[in-house]
């Protein structure tokens, strides 16, 4: 008991790091699978109070562009509304819609941290679950891209954004429905890469790529980006490109959160699967 | 200087760099291979008496400070705690004796230009070592994660060196 005692005054140094090092190598990979710590929600109601102090002085600076985005979008919806139709006195007839259900609703939210040049960026908005932001939801802006939100408290949400190692999008070529899969190798955050093109697929610069719906998380048809450079690899079964992504991650100031409506009704479907 | 002046200040240190860190340097964009972490300044100008087992903790708390910040829980706190351990070892190594070293805490002033880069730009490499691998901890991404470590040392050094100048000037 003595030589313990001795040996831990020797050496406390080195045993204390030791300890201290394994405590945070811990909490680094556990805490990276994205689950909603307790931890999280501690510290997100204080850093998340921090943020968005600084966030409304620095707003400022970026009005313009957030005007920028709001025009666009508005010609967008503007667009979309029964006047923007041709209407025609001859053929005019009325048609029943009402068995077109509404499935999306979009909550607005404003960014007040966001990083795009780590390996790994996340994003911090000022909604939370009282709101109505639930994880796993599809973040985006406009009609393009941000990404998915990973962790909730009652007033901020996470986000991690398409710019992070283990963002995986699932998207296709607007032209022919190829599926394909879309991530970011680092570096700069304006290009993405296109992996798992197969052989077949003929892909021109200037392709357009968008989410294919498939993972429930975007509705269909949300841009990711365009194809700016393709390489074909002679000896492998699959080709690779380079996307040049829609969005401008770094002048996020406003995003949308995606709300599927019958998220709920696909995934007990998909469990009634899972039971049987 | 008084024990309590010398707390004072590292203590104000402390929340200022992780402020400075957090809402101003990670948000700057400078071509996506460059992420200074100037915060590291913290560690760097600790006194030199500083007892063993303060030190590791407060490496501790200041890279945990910043992961809160950051939603990298442990990666930050990794770094400086190899970056901790570490100063003890590279002072004795780099200086000549206890008694070559002048003053409460290492400055540019006090022990010169050479001492000062030799101890900087190793905790700094050693900081930014850990802390990008564990980032990326890919095998694939080997080099351009060594690229990233080059650039932004060299840069964290940079604010290093400016605020060693700005903030304690040489007599003349």
């Amino acid at each position: 008991m003595r030589n313990l005692l001795v040996f831990l005054r020797k050496h406390y140094f080195i045993l204390l790091f030791l300890l201290l090092e394994a405590v945070s190598l811990i909490l680094f990979f556990n805490f990276n699978e994205f689950q909603n710590t307790a931890m999280y929600g501690i510290s997100s109601t204080f850093t998340g109070a921090i943020y968005r102090t600084f966030r409304n002085i620095s707003e400022y600076f970026s009005l313009r562009k957030t005007n920028q985005t709001l025009v666009e979008e508005m010609a967008r919806l503007h667009s979309r509304l029964p006047d923007a139709y041709y209407k025609s006195d001859a053929y005019s007839f009325y048609r029943n819609d009402t068995v077109y259900q509404l499935q999306y609703r979009y909550i607005s939210a404003k960014v007040i941290s966001n990083s795009t040049d780590k390996r790994n960026n996340f994003l911090m908005i000022s909604k939370g679950s009282l709101q109505g932001v639930r994880n796993h939801m599809g973040v985006i802006i406009g009609n393009r891209i941000v990404g998915q939100v990973v962790s909730v408290s009652p007033h901020f949400s996470w986000i991690i954004s398409m710019l992070n190692k283990d963002s995986k999008i699932s998207g296709k070529f607007k032209k022919n429905n190829q599926l394909v899969n879309v991530e970011w190798p680092g570096g700069n955050y304006r290009y993405g890469s296109v992996k798992e093109v197969p052989k077949h697929v003929r892909i021109q610069e200037g392709d357009t790529i968008i989410t294919s719906g498939n993972s429930d998380i975007f509705p269909e048809g949300i841009l990711i980006g365009t194809i700016s450079e393709f390489t074909v690899v002679p000896d492998e079964n699959f080709n690779y490109g380079t996307i040049l992504f829609s969005t401008d991650f770094n002048s996020l100031g406003y995003v949308e959160i995606v709300v599927d409506l019958m998220r709920k009704e696909k995934e007990d479907l998909k469990a009634t699967f899972k039971s049987e | 200087m008084t024990t309590s002046k010398v707390v004072f200040n590292n203590f104000l240190r402390f929340f200022l760099l992780i402020l400075i860190q957090v809402l101003i340097l990670n948000n700057i964009y400078l071509g996506g291979f460059i992420n200074p972490y100037f915060y590291v300044y913290f560690i760097l100008l600790l006194p030199y008496e500083i007892p063993g087992g303060l030190l590791l903790l407060l490496s501790f708390l200041v890279g945990a400070g910043v992961d809160i910040f950051t939603n990298t829980i442990g990666l930050n706190t990794s770094a400086c705690l190899a970056m901790g351990y570490a100063r003890p070892h590279i002072i004795r190594l780099i200086s000549s004796g206890p008694d070559s070293l002048i003053g409460d805490s290492p400055s540019l002033k006090n022990q010169g230009l050479k001492w000062f880069l030799y101890y900087s730009i190793s905790l700094i490499l050693i900081h930014h070592f850990v802390l990008f691998y564990l980032e990326a901890f890919r095998f694939t991404e080997f080099f351009k994660t060594f690229i990233r470590i080059a650039l932004s040392s060299m840069f964290t050094l940079l604010l290093v060196l400016i605020s060693e100048y700005l903030f304690y000037p040489k007599e003349k």
